[in-house]
């Protein structure tokens, strides 16, 4: 099993291999794409929570950041990006 | 055609910068109107070319792509496809487009491209771009994507003029050519690769992102400190709140005061003198006394918005709001609500989940509102001792401030809990946002958005609250008493026999027959509470100099037991006392059914608080 972006340890690049856009609903895969959040892409996760709750997710893609929930995280699988 | 006025819309992504760019183009010449059958915000203002033509300039709302995810994004697609009832196709698009996030702003800007309209790109935000190490070529980015681009500098007004002069241009030389016919919009991915090969292909150097928002954020944003500094920071605005407005408040008090003064020499004594004096100055100078107040609260909101605060603010408080079955985009509707549960429950339209979206509607009246603000600092300043707690620089006043609002929220939270449970099921909601970079507030734009609450206040102050108080004066002043009675005025006119009815019902609370007065009108708006009784006072006190000499809280003091004032404030946190939320809720959610739920909720919840407020008080020895 690929390690997936909502374990994936924070301030590290990893690159996105798979997402599993079956399990999703078509709005919030929509928003994923239009976020730029797809296969071959970039991302690094940057922060995870606070005080009550290790949701959502904030994560740099290129100059861009955005939020999304750990659901949504679980559902991309990432890879080590290339040295 | 070309005797017609041009209308341009702006259009582009969210956080492009696109109303600072409506701004600084059309100046304080603005109209904010809603569109017809929908409840989405159009703006629209005037500019004009070099030569003095004029144009009119709409702003679309914010937008990630032509296919809406929201009914404020079904807007902008309607417009710029023509199909907007009562709307025209605009006749040029200016695309506004952050200079530092081309990756993703060109996607939508491609697909507004494809339409054919006459287009211009607006590369907005450039000097930020180049704090952040980028340089970029216009000239490179115009002939990859076939139209003008214009790099503009929307808050230090830089390229506006050449942005204008391109929109002209491209309106004309698209009268002489053939409208280029677009292919089939392309996939999502396919688009995005374009958008990555342009951006690419236009950007000279880049240096890796700056450290410094990073840096930040690692504070803000701390699972810990960042959730403190978010407590704190709620805390200073409320003490904010009452500090900072003192003086302006004795201002206005002072000049309403001399405005009485000057009517009561000017003018015979006589149902015009007394109207004026004891209606309309009493009345609505005991509202219009809050404009401070509720300017440094929306000072706050607008400044916390304008940083970019306000969305780390929604990424700390999602875990707390998702266990309450909500998501930290009703963050921003809820810290509105703040200010006014009217703007608050229209923001709620940005949540795409429906019953998430519903239940925060039906929560958003428990925030504590600032036409609550008016009642509670009357109560406040007239029973609770003027004193800091323990020593410590925190007073007293603004600490019982800062317990009512924190109340409403509680309450908020748990009714959140139950509702999502009970009549609002559904899935857990989504959470996502782009998250949008630090900068330095616009003192323009903010001023701008001030001076739009602010008028806002005044119009109700002079419209709604002006009425109901000029009606109630002349309810509580006929009939005259009769000169042999024992009765007083109050008592005796048609007000004070309806309060006396609703007196039964609310007694056992704790309420008496100034509050029963006062809560009728209260319905209209929260604050007129504080004329009703003010106009009460006024009319009782009557030509008893000395009586007229006692401020109200003097005379509140008076007449009500702490434990009567306590409970007053309770039902304040909860009563859903104000028509035009009502009214929203009911165009917001398409029906009576969910406002008369709220109302129901509502006043259970109002009647139980003070109750028990009312009750331990007394059970303490305050009654």
């Amino acid at each position: 099993m690929n390690p997936k972006l909502d374990s994936a340890q924070l301030g590290v690049a990893v690159r996105i291999s798979r997402i599993d856009w079956d399990r999703m609903s078509h709005d919030e895969g929509r928003r994923l794409r239009e976020f730029g959040l797809m296969e071959g892409i970039e991302v690094t996760p940057l922060h995870r929570g606070s005080l009550f709750s290790r949701d959502p997710l904030a994560l740099a893609i290129g100059r861009m950041q955005v939020i999304i929930r750990a659901r949504q995280a679980a559902m991309i699988e990432v890879a080590p990006t290339a040295p | 055609m070309t005797a017609a006025i041009p209308t341009i819309a702006l259009v582009g992504n969210p956080n492009a910068g696109k109303s600072s760019l409506f701004n600084a183009l059309t100046g304080a010449r603005q109209k904010i109107a809603n569109y017809p059958g929908v409840t989405v915000e159009r703006k629209a203002g005037h500019a004009s070319f070099a030569d003095g033509r004029p144009m009119s300039l709409v702003d679309l709302p914010g937008s990630y792509s032509l296919t809406p995810a929201s009914p404020d994004e079904a807007v902008t697609r309607d417009v710029v496809l023509g199909r907007q009832a009562g709307e025209r196709r605009p006749d040029a698009l200016v695309v506004v487009v952050d200079a530092a996030n081309l990756d993703n702003h060109l996607c939508f800007a491609l697909e507004l491209i494809a339409l054919g309209l006459p287009t211009v790109v607006a590369l907005n935000m450039l000097d930020l771009a180049e704090r952040d190490g980028l340089t970029l070529d216009p000239a490179i980015l115009s002939r990859e994507l076939g139209v003008p681009v214009v790099p503009t500098v929307a808050v230090r007004k830089r390229g506006l003029t050449d942005l204008l002069a391109a929109v002209d241009g491209a309106i004309l030389s698209h009268q002489t050519q053939a409208t280029v016919q677009s292919a089939p919009p392309p996939s999502d991915a396919a688009l995005h690769q374009r958008a990555r090969a342009i951006a690419r292909a236009a950007t000279l150097s880049e240096n890796p992102v700056r450290r410094w928002t990073q840096r930040v954020d690692a504070v803000l944003l701390h699972p810990v400190a960042g959730f403190l500094i978010l407590l704190a920071l709620m805390f200073v605005m409320f003490q904010g709140v009452y500090a900072w407005s003192e003086a302006p408040i004795g201002w206005i008090e002072g000049g309403v005061g001399a405005l009485q003064g000057a009517v009561d020499i000017a003018l015979p004594d006589g149902f015009l003198r007394g109207l004026i004096i004891e209606g309309i100055l009493g009345g609505v100078g005991s509202v219009i006394v809050f404009l401070p107040q509720i300017l440094i609260l929306f000072l706050f909101i607008l400044l916390l918005e304008a940083t970019g605060y306000m969305t780390r603010a929604a990424f700390l408080m999602d875990g707390i709001m998702a266990k309450v079955g909500l998501s930290g985009r009703g963050f921003i509707p809820l810290l509105s609500s703040f200010a006014c549960a009217v703007p608050g429950i229209m923001a709620t339209r940005a949540i795409p989940d429906a019953k998430d979206r519903l239940t925060t509607i039906l929560i958003a009246p428990l925030m504590t509102c600032s036409a609550r603000l008016p009642v509670y600092t009357l109560i406040i300043g007239a029973f609770i001792p003027n004193t800091n707690v323990g020593g410590s620089p925190v007073g007293l006043q603004g600490l019982v401030l800062f317990g009512l609002y924190l109340s409403g929220i509680v309450g908020a939270l748990v009714v959140a809990l139950v509702l999502r449970r009970t009549v609002a099921k559904g899935t857990a909601a989504g959470f996502m946002m782009e998250m949008p970079r630090y900068q330095w507030p616009r003192l323009r734009d903010v001023g701008i958005a001030l001076w739009q609450r602010a008028w806002i206040f005044l119009r109700r102050a002079g419209t709604i609250i002006f009425v109901t108080t000029i009606a109630l004066w002349l309810l509580l002043s006929y009939p005259k008493v009769p000169t042999d009675s024992s009765e007083s005025q109050v008592d005796y006119s048609v007000a004070g026999r309806i309060a006396s009815g609703l007196e039964v019902v609310v007694a056992p609370i704790g309420f008496n027959h100034d509050i029963a007065l006062a809560l009728i009108p209260a319905m209209a708006a929260r604050e007129v509470a504080v004329s009703a009784l003010a106009t009460a006072n006024a009319i009782e006190a009557g030509d008893d100099e000395e009586a007229m000499a006692q401020s109200l809280s003097e005379r509140l003091q008076g007449r009500w037991s702490i434990a009567t004032a306590l409970a007053f404030l309770a039902w304040f946190v909860f009563a859903p006392q104000c028509i035009s939320t009502i009214a929203i809720t009911r165009r917001e959610t398409n029906g009576w059914k969910w406002p008369l739920f709220m109302v129901g909720y509502l006043f259970a919840l109002a009647y139980a608080a003070a109750g028990i407020t009312y009750w331990t008080a007394v059970a303490f020895g305050l009654g």
